[in-house]
């Protein structure tokens, strides 16, 4: 229960983003201090707290496998990416600083991770065969992003796939809200290119 | 920079059509919410300097708590008044006397016999039923914290919204000028039910909002669920604890939502609008379509907008659902939310 008692102050801060995007963890002024808090509790081995930076980074850590390989594959390394920073908590140095030391483990698993971008596996729903376009084709728009430098890749498919907005990309990732920005702007100038649209 | 820029950024100004194109169409992509697979134990590692350096920093600490002990002692705030109102509730293990009092730091304990009363500084009380055990975390003015770690409490308060907020193992109620009760079982899940105003339930960022005469569960590791009023059609309590703690494979989850949706009225717009941020986005769809039929939303707010669950359109169909004290809420929201 220790962990409850930061918590409830950080709960009244966030008081002032509570009626945001419900459903999906949006961050507000306090999350990196919670995270060092959920860090903390993990380390002393309470797989709750550690579950709870799950349910905040998964979409991160998804999106930034998405952007290098197909979805079959991403299930399962995003698993492997949470184990790992499980099991490495104690190398984290300032522990609120979670979110991107995961996005570095994240890039390093996925380096180690020989296929490249291959096909994508999709809902039926996703894309109608009858249509060709290319913004119809979910597949084909990734696969195009995939194709792009990592550094728009990866925000693009945040932004794009994932629903993050660039300043909560920036939180999560550690990134600064200005690389975000102008990595968003230049990747969907490259996308539209690519696209032609 | 454009104004399409600014919409690629985060969703304000003029929508850019590419760009929306392009996130209806990723969407299904998207992180699915799988769960956690199971952890292996982690050893915890002792490194030297993990041991030594606080044991060197240890001795510094100890000046600068001593200086901060008074200042600590003013931020806990001397103290609410707690009496007995049946048998012999404990704090920290101390029986109550004639004048009790409860610091921060310091629990309440009732067992099955005996019940307490909390004056919560002069901004409210608190009752505690038995076999409960309630922790104050802050007791300042400016900011009343309590820990509900198992048991039950009814709450009437009327200090400004957001001042008074109580943590359970599941979610943290943020009161906004109400009365309610919670309940908290030995598993650390909760209830809350409100008897007037509002309360807000969170957990790590996911949100209920409960009115007067509805009320809302909560799980431990998966945080409120959604929201329903006491005389929500038959079937809702279940179907609801599927939906929102069920596995998402679930094989009842798709005769729960039809439940839901099919018995649905006007009234049960407030559970289907937490509906439209949670499930699948099928499953989002279909609670679109029929909140539609039972609420229309306004102009300007569009299902793609809904389904994307972007959030100026999901708050202009929420001012249109008529709730008695929307207003007052939004009202809330801006002078006290911004702060």
């Amino acid at each position: 229960m220790s962990d409850v008692l930061p918590s409830v102050e950080l709960a009244a801060e966030r008081v002032a983003g509570i009626r945001g995007r419900a459903g999906v963890i949006r961050f507000a002024p306090g999350q990196a201090a919670e995270d060092g808090q959920l860090v903390r509790a993990a380390r002393a081995g309470d797989r709750e707290a550690f579950e709870r930076l799950y349910e905040r980074y998964a979409r991160m850590v998804h999106g930034l496998l998405l952007a290098r390989f197909g979805r079959a594959d991403v299930e399962d390394l995003v698993q492997d990416v949470f184990l790992a920073a499980w099991r490495r908590l104690d190398d984290l140095r300032d522990p609120a600083a979670f979110g991107g030391w995961l996005a570095a483990i994240t890039r390093r698993r996925a380096a180690d991770h020989v296929r490249r971008p291959t096909m994508v596996e999709l809902p039926e729903h996703v894309a109608a065969a009858e249509e060709t376009s290319a913004l119809t084709d979910a597949g084909t728009v990734l696969r195009t992003i995939a194709s792009l430098p990592d550094a728009y890749r990866e925000t693009l498919v945040l932004r794009l796939v994932e629903g993050l907005t660039g300043p909560e990309i920036a939180q999560r990732t550690g990134l600064t809200a200005a690389s975000v920005r102008v990595n968003l702007h230049r990747g969907m100038k490259l996308l539209r290119e690519k696209l032609n649209v | 920079m454009t104004e399409h820029d600014d919409y690629l950024w985060d969703r304000s100004g003029d929508a850019d059509p590419d760009v929306v194109r392009l996130e209806q169409l990723l969407a299904p992509l998207a992180h699915r919410g799988e769960r956690l697979r199971d952890l292996p134990d982690r050893a915890v590692r002792r490194s030297v300097v993990r041991v030594v350096i606080p044991l060197l920093t240890a001795a510094a600490s100890i000046a600068l708590v001593i200086a901060g002990a008074d200042f600590a002692a003013r931020q806990r705030g001397a103290g609410w008044a707690v009496e007995a109102l049946d048998g012999a509730p404990l704090v920290d293990g101390r029986r109550i006397g004639a004048d009790g009092s409860i610091r921060a730091g310091e629990a309440l304990e009732t067992d099955a016999d005996s019940r307490a009363r909390l004056d919560v500084g002069g901004f409210g009380t608190v009752e505690i039923e038995p076999d409960t055990r309630l922790r104050i975390v802050s007791a300042r003015d400016e900011a009343q914290r309590l820990a509900l770690d198992r048991g039950r409490i009814h709450a009437l308060i009327w200090a400004p919204p957001g001042r008074f907020a109580v943590s359970t193992p599941s979610a943290t109620a943020i009161d906004l000028g109400c009365a309610y009760t919670l309940d908290v079982d030995p598993a650390g899940h909760g209830l809350v039910q409100v008897i007037s105003g509002w309360v807000a339930f969170e957990d790590a960022g996911r949100e209920s909002f409960i009115p007067e005469g509805a009320i809302c569960a909560t799980r431990r590791g998966r945080g409120p669920g959604t929201p329903r009023y006491l005389d929500a059609p038959e079937g809702y309590e279940a179907a609801l604890a599927t939906l929102d703690f069920g596995a998402p494979d679930d094989p009842g989850r798709a005769a729960a939502l039809d439940l839901v949706l099919r018995e649905a009225r006007s009234r049960d717009a407030l559970t289907l609008w937490h509906l439209l941020s949670r499930g699948s986005p099928d499953e989002r769809a279909r609670v679109y379509d029929r909140m539609a039929a039972l609420v229309p939303p306004p102009v300007g707010v569009t299902r793609a907008a809904i389904l994307r669950r972007d959030q100026p359109a999901l708050d202009a169909w929420w001012n249109a659902l008529g709730l008695d004290t929307a207003d007052w809420w939004r009202v809330w929201k801006t002078r006290w939310g911004r702060k």
